[in-house]
Formats: structure tokens, sequence, C-alpha cells
């Protein structure tokens, strides 16, 4: 009994010495924490304040006026006057297309001439409009603006037909938009684009993190021939030498991920449907699998240089491959399978699940349960780490 | 004449013979390696791959149909048959619908209410409710579009005549397709990010070795910038272009993505923007010390610099500092060339306030990377 007790006393003895070695290294090299704390403060920062509005604001829509009656000078001001965007005037079709192709506008409506006689002799004038749906937002928004501006303006002058006819307004509505669409955005009331991205690009960065320093701080032992020296102050102990190791970042990475959350869902006020605390369990599952993948990598590559390049590929397709921009089931299905091996894409399901839906641990344990499986790797390199460790029997460089 | 003779002579034997010993250094690094060929090649493929499918058709949505009337169920089969959405479900009530959307089995629910057909049939305003699942845009985008043109075609074939009519044109990315949009601004970005970290590897390297980056003739007392400036970039440059061509003028062709600019004006963009690049990495490398830790420190500028080319959140929405900080960037201006000409076809002429950009991107960072080989030979006590 005392012996067993000893030896757990001399292992967390072991871990004590490492831990406080990797803080030492830490203090020496500022590079762990300005690559930790600072990028995530400055990610943060750009895209707290870049997409601030949430929704862009006064996007500039080309009209090609080439009636130039008072009905249509009457549409651009009306067009003016919503929060739609402010207009921009074009003498021709020409003109206007190439301000289109050149980013300046991402769309334009062009009157046509006689527009307003058309409209006086029921003749039903056409107005065209372009829109350049290669910058996503603004052209969507364009095209949704566009289309309720053109409405608005048919039903204007249906308006006017209609009451000249004696009918109520209640009933000129009915006329006019039989069907109004109520709708309803379920975890983001007020289409924040801002809400939207940054709630996963922020772990998103925090996992490129936590990859990046866990790989970066595990392979510098190799490149520098340092791990020797961890090994005897762990009296050889691979386990104590590795968990040791891990614990200050472990900790550090946890309490940057839980000041994030704070930041985004108490300090921003980002919607939070669920509780604080699961993302807050949900972040730390989420070091935990980033960490166990990075030991993966570096156990596998034990030469820093090819370990860090292939850790950085990894990272930047994980944005990708978490699927909140464009949704997995939409990609090709080997590619579907490819996302599940990255812990982004895990934590952005139970993100979902807590954050959007509030269906607390029953509805995200799944996801629970597939970052922890990423523990599973380290053990698969676990022998192939320690050799290295040992023989430093790969090129530094 | 025979000095300026002599002297040019000298300038392009050095400048061979920096750059012949950069590529040397290039290709004998395998982490340099890895970035400049399996990322500035792979990278585009992969991103293809992902995005090959362009767009989210038929997306699951739950029915929620409390009328029942023929009014109704046309509204619900017409729904069912846009290229959005898929009627997967058929709810009895709302909670069941969010039920379904909890379980991310629908990503969107569609609510008739009992008085639909009444309404109409009494002229008056009848709702139809939607709730989209805001996890992505994309289910938002989709079931508001599709929902909205069910009403629209309600709304023409019911309203007496229009007084206006309207043509919707959408010239150059029809479907919202995503890897348009996506594909179109990540492609050139490849370009600028690997050159500047594979870069800053090899310069990180060479100061691990106690070496300067700047290696100058000596027997030019420190006057031979220029040529190992020129002698540096040109292996860059040239490894580039090759890597260049591949990514914004053969990858848009393997997946199939618009064209409609000439090989020629592209290659001409390629021109501006790589050189802008080559000298834009020289100079944000020379801050590098350690090889690694160029990945560590700056990988998050990959994302970062994508979101300042304005693809998606449009550029007028910028606050005027991240405007300014995205000038840094030669990406910033390229990235908005390339989706001009390439997808919209503006011509290159189109193009020249980009181009302009470039060209003082090229002279400043030129300046710059000179500097920086000044600073770093005079610490090193190479050159000098």
């Amino acid at each position: 009994m005392d012996k067993t007790d000893g030896k757990a006393m001399d292992f967390l003895h072991k871990i004590k010495a490492a831990t406080l070695r990797e803080l030492r290294l830490m203090r020496q090299r500022p590079v762990y924490l300005i690559a930790s704390a600072g990028v995530m403060a400055f990610c943060c920062i750009f895209f707290l304040t870049l997409l601030r509005d949430g929704f862009p604001k006064d996007l500039a829509t080309g009209i090609v006026d080439l009636d130039n009656s008072s009905m249509s000078r009457n549409f651009i001001r009306q067009t003016d006057a919503t929060e739609l965007g402010r207009t921009v005037g074009f003498a021709s079709y020409t003109e206007a297309r190439e301000a289109m192709q050149t980013g300046r506008i991402n769309a334009f409506i062009v009157i046509p001439e006689g527009f307003y006689d058309d409209v006086l002799s029921g003749r039903q004038p056409t107005l065209t409009f372009y829109v350049n749906s290669l910058y996503f937002v603004g052209g969507a928004l364009a095209y949704k603006n566009i289309l309720s501006m053109v409405n608005l303006t048919s039903g204007a002058v249906q308006r006017e037909i209609f009451r000249a006819m004696g009918m109520s307004d209640e009933e000129i509505m009915g006329k006019i938009q039989p069907i109004v669409i109520d709708a309803h955005q379920i975890g983001n009331v007020t289409t924040d684009y801002g809400v939207y991205l940054t709630n996963v690009l922020v772990p998103g960065i925090l996992e490129a993190i936590i990859i990046l320093v866990t790989v970066y701080a595990l392979g510098s032992e190799l490149k520098y021939g340092t791990s020797k020296h961890l090994l005897e102050k762990t009296g050889g102990s691979m386990s104590a030498a590795l968990l040791g190791k891990l614990i200050p970042y472990t900790v550090l990475f946890t309490a940057i991920g839980a000041v994030c959350n704070l930041v985004l869902y108490g300090w921003a006020g980002f919607p939070m449907a669920g509780s604080v605390w699961n993302m807050m369990l949900g972040t730390f599952l989420l070091v935990l699998a980033c960490e166990s993948v990075a030991i993966f990598i570096i156990g596998t590559l034990p030469v820093l240089r090819l370990a860090i390049s292939i850790s950085a590929l990894y990272c930047v397709l994980g944005f990708s491959l978490a699927g909140f921009t464009f949704p997995v089931e939409a990609m090709p299905g080997a590619v579907q399978g490819f996302a599940a091996l990255f812990p982004l894409r895990h934590y952005y399901l139970l993100f979902v699940q807590e954050a959007i839906f509030a269906s607390g641990f029953a509805g995200w344990y799944g996801q629970a349960v597939s970052l922890l499986l990423f523990m599973a790797l380290p053990p698969l390199v676990y022998r192939r780490l320690q050799k290295a460790y040992v023989l430093l029997n790969y090129p530094r460089n | 004449m025979k000095r300026t003779i002599s002297y040019t002579r000298q300038w392009l034997s050095d400048w061979y013979r920096i750059f012949t010993r950069e590529l040397k250094h290039i290709f004998s690094d395998s982490g340099v390696l890895v970035i400049f060929f399996l990322a500035g090649l792979a990278y585009p493929v992969l991103y293809g791959l992902i995005y090959g499918n362009s767009c989210v058709d038929d997306m699951p949505v739950a029915m929620v149909d409390c009328c029942g009337s023929s009014g109704s169920r046309e509204f619900t089969r017409k729904l069912d048959a846009t290229r959005e959405l898929h009627i997967a479900y058929s709810c009895a009530d709302l909670p069941e619908a969010r039920r379904l959307m909890q379980q991310r089995k629908v990503k969107g629910a569609v609510l008739i209410p009992s008085d639909f057909e009444a309404k109409l049939a009494a002229g008056e305003q009848a709702c139809v409710s939607t709730y989209a699942d805001m996890s992505s845009f994309l289910y938002y985008k989709n079931l508001t579009m599709a929902v909205n043109m069910v009403m629209l075609d309600k709304m023409h074939g019911s309203r007496p005549a229009q007084p206006v009519k309207y043509e919707a044109n959408l010239p150059y990315n029809r479907t919202f397709a995503y890897n348009v949009f996506f594909l179109s601004a990540v492609l050139l970005l490849v370009i600028q990010q690997t050159m500047f970290y594979g870069m800053s590897m090899l310069t990180g390297t060479m100061r691990e070795e106690n070496r300067s980056f700047s290696i100058m003739p000596v027997q030019m007392k420190g006057r031979g910038i220029s040529r190992t400036v020129a002698g540096r970039g040109a292996a860059y440059w040239l490894i580039y272009m090759a890597i260049g061509v591949y990514i914004a003028i053969l990858t848009p062709a393997m997946f199939g993505m618009p064209r409609n600019s000439s090989f020629q004006d592209i290659f001409v963009l390629l021109l501006f923007y790589v050189s802008a690049c080559v000298v834009f990495s020289m100079t944000f490398s020379s801050f590098i010390r350690h090889r690694e830790t160029v990945f560590v420190l700056f990988l998050f500028m990959s994302p970062i610099c994508l979101f300042l080319t304005g693809f998606s959140w449009p550029e007028s929405s910028f606050p005027g500092f991240w405007k300014a900080f995205s000038w840094l960037f030669p990406s910033t201006f390229a990235v908005k060339a390339f989706i001009n000409m390439n997808t919209a076809g503006a011509g290159l002429a189109m193009a020249a306030p980009q181009l302009v950009a470039l060209t003082i991107q090229v002279i400043v960072y030129y300046l710059l990377s000179c500097l920086s080989y000044i600073v770093d030979a005079g610490k090193c006590g190479n050159g000098f």
C-alpha cells in the first residue's frame, strides 16, 4: 500500500518538475504567450470591430433612369429614403455595368424610357435589374432589397388605382400582397452576420492556436535537443514529461477559451439560448481534442519543421470543413467523412445544439464523445515520440 | 563605358549566383517544399472538391399545415418543387417541427395558419410563418428565397394585372453558387500566404544558422543590395509565376468555374500580383527569427486577409482603420481584380485602380526590403 502511494507521489513530483521547467521556458520565450493570448486578442478585436454593424448598411445601388419623369424620380427618392441603401445615378447602362463589374455597386436598376406613360396607360413597363452575386452578402442583400423596392413601386401604383375605386386600405393590401411572410430566425434574430461568423471563427482560431503551439512546444525539445534534459528532470518518465509539459498549456488554452466565451456571450451580448457553462465545457473538450491531434502530428512526424507545416495545412482546412459557411451535408460524400477528423467540426455541432437550440447535454453528448475520442490518438504514437525524445534520432532541421 | 559594361557583367553574375543559390535553398528544404508545392498545388484542388456541389439543393424542411385546404396544399407542393427546398416532414404542430429542427433533421420549418384559405378568399392578407435554422446563413437564404418565390408566384397569379413588371438578371453567378464566390477569393490568397510562410521559414533557418539572409557580394562593400534583393526575389518569382498560372488559370478550368477573362489578362494581373507578393514577403519575413515561429505567430493572418479582401463582408462597411490596414496586403487588390476580371468579365483596363495599387506596393515594399537588408547585413557583419 505504502509502496504504491510512494510511487504515485513520486510520479506527481516528476510531473511537477516538468511543469515548472515548462513555466520557466514560457517565461524565457515570449513566443508561447504571444502566439496564444496575443493572437486571440487580435482576432477577437478584429472580428468584433470589422463586423460590428452586423448588417451592411448603405450599400450602393445604381439606377439608370432613362425615363426621367416625376414617377421615376419619385421612385429614386423613395428608394433613397429607405434603409435599403443609397442610390447612385448612372447615365447609361454601360456605365452602370462597368461600375458593377468593378465592384463599386452591387446591383443596378434600369428604368426604361416611357416608364411613366406606360404605367398610366396600363402597358406594363418592365423594370430590369442586374445583381452582382459574386460578393455574397452584398449581392444577396441587394437582390432582396431591389425585389422589395420593385414590389413596393408596383404596389404604390396599384394602391392609387384601387383607392380611386373606393376600396379600403385593408382590402387594398389583401389585393396587392395577398400573402405576407413572417420570418423567424432561430438563434440569430437580427440576422447579424458578425454573430454568425465570430461564433465559429473564434473557436476556429483557438483550434489553430492550440495545435500549432502544442506541436511547437513538443517539437522544440527535439529541435533544440533538450528532450534529454526534460527526461532527466522526470527521472526518465515519458508520461510524466508529457503530462507536466501539457498542463500549463491546457490551463492557458482553457483560460483563453473561457475568456472568449465570456467576451462573446457576456460582453458582446451574442445570443445564447443554452447555458454558457455548457459552452465552457465544450471549450475544454475542444482544448483536449486539439492537444491530442497535436501530439499525434508531432508523434507521427518527429521533425518540427515538417510537423509544423502539416499542422498549418490541417488547421486552415478545419475552417472550411467545420461546415458553418457551406454545410457539410452538401459536400461530396468523401469530404463529409474527412470533416469528422477535425475537432472544430464537432465543436461547431455542439455549439449549434447549445447556443441555438438549447438542447443541453442530451442534444450534444454525441459531439462530446467524438471530441473525447480524439484522445485515443496520442497512445498510438506514444512509443514513437518517446523513442524520438530519448534517442533524438531524427533530423533536427 | 567600359566600367559600365564590367559593372553590368558583375551585377549579372552576382545576381545569377544569388538566384541559383536561393533556388537551391528552396529545393533542399522539405518544410518549404511542403508549403510551396503541397499547399500551393493541393489547396486549390481541395477547395474545389469541398465546394464542388456549389449549392445546397433540396434542403429538408418541416411543414406545419394547420389549414389543410387546397390552397395551402398547393403552396406546400410548390415549395417542395423549388430547387432550394424539400418537404421532408409534415408536422401536426409547431413544437413537433421545432423538435425536428433541434434534432437537425430539418433546417427550417414553414407554418401555414388555419385561417390561410379563409383570409385569401375574403381578400385579406394571409400570413405564412417561416422558421430558419441560423447555424448557417445558407439555410436561411434557401428558406427565404424559396418561400418568397412561391409567394410572388401566388401573388402574380391572383392579383389583377400588374402595373409594373420586372426582370431579374444575376449575370455572373446565377444560382449564388458557393464555389464561384469562395474559390474566386481564396485562390489568389493561397499565392500570397504560402509564399510568405515559405520565405519566412527560409529566412528563419538562415537566422538560426547565424547567417544573414542578405549575404551580399563581399567586394561590393554593401552596395550589392539591389542584386541580392533581385536575385533572391527572382527565385520566388519564377516558382510562383508557375504556381500562379496553375492556381489562377488551370484550377478554375478544372472545376468548371466561370472564366470570362483571357489568359493574357489574368497573366498580366499575375505579373503585378506575384511581384508585389515577393517584395511583400521579403519585407515581412525579415522580422522572422526562427523558422517555425512564422506559423505559430502568423497562421491566423490567413482568415484575416481573406476577410480583408471584402469578398464576404462588403468593403464599404469596413471601419476606416481596417480598410487602411487591408491596403498593406497585395491580396486585397489582386483578389478584387481577379473576381472582377475572371468572373465578372471586366477588362484589364477596368482593373487599373488595383494594378496601380499593386505597383505602389511593389515600389514601397522593394525599398523596405532593401532597407531590411541593409539593417540585417549591418547586424550580422556580412557584406560590409
